[in-house]
């Protein structure tokens, strides 16, 4: 939802824009906006101290140490863990350390000035069905929207294409910070939205419409898709079946069938071998999209359904997990004000896996707060910040990885003056990977610039 | 069938008469004498009283204090363990204009007057009531350098249009520039296209209203001195509006982004002799906060949006907070629906960045826009004599975890999280109106930030 009206903004704003580059202001760009050469190997190891850890897997320890070396957490425990020699201790007495959390729906490195057509790479418009895109082509490293994400301790995230489409393309799993893109990049074509919300549709004029203009014409075209790319998987299965075969020439298998990058970005898909995210906010359409995803037996993680309510028993039954989407969402006329936020709460109730998401890119930094507002209408606090980082990262399937402080992660952990959640925390330091991350964006710059 | 058939002709016979249609409606409530006990009092303007009592008389604080003396029969709201501050105002908003919000015909339209335009029942006020807003400043948008007459209103969701009124409430005129001006007539190659042309707009409608004044105070001193044969100047509504503006009779909220343009706004203003109230938006207020501090004009911005456009980018979250060490008066403000309903996260904001105390972070939703607005002698603070707008919150309410429990306006409760369906006293579950989604502002092209 927020992505369309985002990108309905961008387009009624854009046509004047266009003449105007993105005026290089007073302040420089900072060399920490970028990627940042970094040797984990050499940074030595590092234990912060003192602090009230919240470990997410196994409960808060007060007066906690954490230990990172070689990028990772080595330890993790009461005031009495070891800390390894030549270690630089930081004192973190009176702070609350956590794990980096994960934002599950950004459009950060697509964008950098919304109004700024040039700046944006934020979805292909020109036909619905565009699963050969892919975000990690178009990801944007230096942007400047990220040491202002990362400041705010979010650390990983969903990039994910504009939902202006049914199938817009291959979305990407980043770390906030790297070497250069590749580094940043640690999943490309993680998943795939498949978008049905009614925004989609096209051209929805008698005068001047073009298919599909209905949700009927939406799910034909999607079925008509998935039906294509199953006969393209057979073919390339016979081929690889015949050729393969040693028992008889190879010529028998003839020349292979011809490559089609559209289909063939959707056999991972049909195989099961990667989840869709199913985008749907009302009930008809969560469940029209539904049938479609078990008529092709596609593995699914649901995202937004903010108007799925009345249906919350049979969303639990699916044991599918959810992206909530955004608790901002404004409720229907005649709802009672709290009904969106009171949603997440609702949904954890029932059992369902829960993660939040931004659906924002300049804000993306506001993430835990719309956890905390969810936690102020009904959702414990343990389930909201499991729904910050343990849960995506069980999700998005990183959870090895990322998502907890335990030995053997990946160092991203966040240090801040308080309750991650609130929104009067100010967060002092971010490791990523590791890395000591400088506490520096554009923002910060302008406004040293501007206090001397 | 026969009842509802009955009923349905009395409604519509109702609709016929102007004077049940209002009757319609809930009655006007009567105020009653109301303590409320034992809460964590934030005054805004006298600090924090802790397990304090406020007693309402009339709709109006009678006394606040940690004891107060009241009639045994007053109404006793328990507020133990909760936070008390005062209702929250909003110095910019474009809700419940029904999409109305720019007459983009013209890029000056003094005349406008956005009363004529309010829906009473739009749910967008019942959402920000429920969020612990009791007045907003309702605002034209910024498609036009000189937009409409605003108006004021207090969130008594459930009333008569003419109850929401804020009452004499001094009158405020939207002006705006840089790109969405430029956007809106740059692309029917019109002007103003650019800055410049932005300005002189400005400045040829200001210097034409000054003319017509002049004739105007010449025609009055005749009339004044006895002159039968005075000839009255043809009456212009848009520049009547515009001579209003230069006599200080309504004071100028200017929507602007730029370091530059919020130094040529001041400049203007000076040019001509008019008050500027408060910049809107004012992104760059902290390259030139000492300026505006100097000319005393206000400042109603956001907590943290930035990069949506070029005149954007070089937003930063410590605006806020800058600029109010300069001095300068500053609000935190909405222009949006959705923002309207957690105003107290977006200024709980300005601690985190920037680090205001508690007390200022609160001012910035509360005395500070009442000032922008010109009723901060009326609301804004709970102080004795002022208007008992008041919201009683679960928690301390700039943490993210506060939630609105009651909300009092003159007196009476408009919001109460236990009261039936909605938590509205007053509504009748009549059908609300509103569109879906935040953009009042965004959908009929003229995007008001």
């Amino acid at each position: 939802m927020k992505n369309f009206i985002r990108i309905f903004i961008a387009l009624t704003l854009s046509a004047t824009m266009f003449a105007q580059a993105p005026a290089k202001k007073s302040a420089p760009r900072s060399s920490s906006a970028k990627p940042v050469a970094s040797s984990t190997a050499t940074m030595g190891p590092v234990a912060l101290k003192g602090g009230k850890l919240l470990t997410i897997s196994h409960g808060v320890i007060e007066n906690g140490v954490v230990v990172i070396e070689n990028g990772k957490i080595s330890a993790v425990g009461g005031a009495g863990t070891a800390i390894p020699a030549g270690a630089r201790v930081i004192d973190c007495a009176g702070m609350t350390i956590y794990p980096g959390l994960i934002d599950s729906s950004t459009q950060l490195g697509l964008t950098e000035i919304s109004a700024v057509d040039m700046s944006n790479d934020l979805v292909e418009t020109s036909d619905e069905i565009m699963p050969h895109m892919h975000v990690s082509d178009a990801f944007h490293a230096e942007s400047d929207l990220i040491p202002v994400t990362r400041m705010n301790g979010i650390t990983n995230a969903i990039v994910s294409p504009a939902s202006r489409d049914t199938l817009p393309g291959q979305m990407a799993f980043i770390q906030l910070d790297g070497k250069d893109r590749d580094d940043m990049l640690l999943v490309r074509d993680i998943s795939m939205p498949l978008n049905f919300t009614g925004s989609q549709r096209r051209n929805q004029s008698f005068a001047n419409s073009r298919y599909p203009s209905t949700r009927m014409g939406m799910a034909t075209q999607l079925r008509q898709t998935f039906i294509d790319a199953q006969e393209y998987m057979q073919k390339w299965d016979d081929y690889n079946k015949k050729s393969s075969d040693t028992s008889k020439d190879k010529k028998d298998a003839g020349s292979p069938p011809k490559r089609d990058l559209k289909l063939e970005a959707l056999v991972p898909y049909l195989q099961g071998k990667k989840p869709v995210v199913l985008t749907a906010d009302e009930p008809k359409d969560i469940k029209t999209a539904m049938s479609l995803a078990k008529e092709f037996n596609l593995k699914v993680i649901l995202e937004s359904l903010t108007r799925g309510q009345i249906m919350v028993d049979e969303i639990a039954a699916s044991h599918l997990p959810v992206i909530v989407g955004s608790i901002y969402e404004a409720p229907d006329t005649n709802e009672r004000y709290d009904v969106e936020y009171s949603w997440p709460a609702e949904l954890a109730k029932h059992g369902v896996k829960i993660a939040f998401a931004s659906y924002d890119s300049h804000n993306a930094r506001n993430l835990p707060y719309a956890a905390g507002y969810a936690v102020a209408y009904g959702l414990p606090y343990e389930e909201a910040l499991k729904a910050l980082t343990l849960n995506p990262a069980e999700i998005w399937g990183v959870s090895d990885k990322l998502g907890s402080l335990d030995v053997g992660k990946t160092a991203n952990v966040v240090v801040a003056n308080g309750d991650p959640l609130d929104v009067r925390t100010d967060v002092k330091r971010v490791f990523i990977g590791g890395r000591d991350i400088p506490m520096v964006s554009r923002q910060t710059e302008l406004r040293d610039e501007y206090s001397k | 069938m026969r009842t509802r058939y009955l009923s349905s002709c009395v409604t519509a016979l109702a609709a016929l008469l102007p004077l049940s249609l209002s009757a319609q409606m809930s009655p006007k409530p009567v105020p009653q004498d109301t303590v409320i006990k034992g809460g964590t009092i934030l005054t805004v303007t006298h600090g924090t009283i802790q397990n304090g009592s406020i007693y309402i008389h009339d709709g109006k604080i009678a006394e606040v204090g940690q004891t107060v003396h009241a009639p045994a029969n007053a109404i006793v709201i328990d507020a133990t363990g909760k936070y008390v501050m005062p209702g929250i105002i909003d110095a910019h908003s474009h809700s419940a204009l029904d999409g109305d919000v720019n007459e983009a015909t013209s890029p000056v339209t003094p005349h406008m007057k956005m009363v004529d335009a309010f829906d009473y029942t739009d749910k967008a006020l019942y959402q920000s009531l429920a969020g612990g807003v009791t007045t907003s400043l309702l605002l034209h948008g910024s498609a036009n350098m000189i937009g409409g007459e605003a108006v004021v209103i207090k969130h008594k969701f459930g009333l008569d249009r003419d109850d929401l009124l804020f009452p004499n409430a001094p009158r405020s005129i939207k002006f705006a520039s840089g790109e969405n001006p430029k956007r809106v007539y740059g692309s029917r190659n019109q002007l103003p296209s650019t800055r410049m042309g932005n300005f002189e707009v400005q400045r040829a409608a200001l210097q034409e209203a000054k003319e017509y004044m002049r004739d105007w105070d010449a025609y009055d001193a005749k009339v004044k001195a006895g002159d039968k044969t005075a000839k009255a100047p043809k009456k212009d509504l848009k520049l009547d509006e515009l001579a209003d503006v230069l006599r200080g009779k309504v004071m100028v909220q200017i929507h602007c982004y730029r370091a530059d343009e919020l130094l040529t706004e001041i400049q203007i203003a000076n040019e001509f002799g008019y008050k500027l109230r408060a910049l809107h938006h004012g992104l760059e207020a902290y390259k030139v906060a000492d300026k505006i501090a100097a000319a005393h004009v206000g400042l109603a911005t956001f907590a943290d949006w930035w990069g949506y456009k070029v005149e954007a980018w070089d937003a930063i979250p410590y605006n806020a907070v800058m600029a109010m060490r300069k001095g300068v008066i500053v609000a935190i403000k909405s222009d949006s629906n959705d923002f309207a309903r957690r105003l107290n996260q977006e200024a709980g904001k300005t601690v985190r960045y920037g680090g205001a105390t508690e007390d200022e972070a609160l001012r910035m939703i509360t005395l500070n826009p009442a000032w922008i607005i010109g009723v901060d002698d009326r609301v804004g603070s709970i102080d004795v004599g002022k208007d008992a707008d008041i919201g009683i919150w679960n928690a301390d309410p700039l943490s993210t975890y506060a939630r609105v429990e009651k909300v009092l306006i003159d007196g009476s409760v408009f919001f109460d999280v236990n009261a039936g369906k909605y938590g509205l006293p007053f509504w009748k579950d009549a059908p609300m109106t509103g569109r879906d989604g935040f953009g009042n502002d965004d959908s009929d092209g003229g995007v008001d930030y």
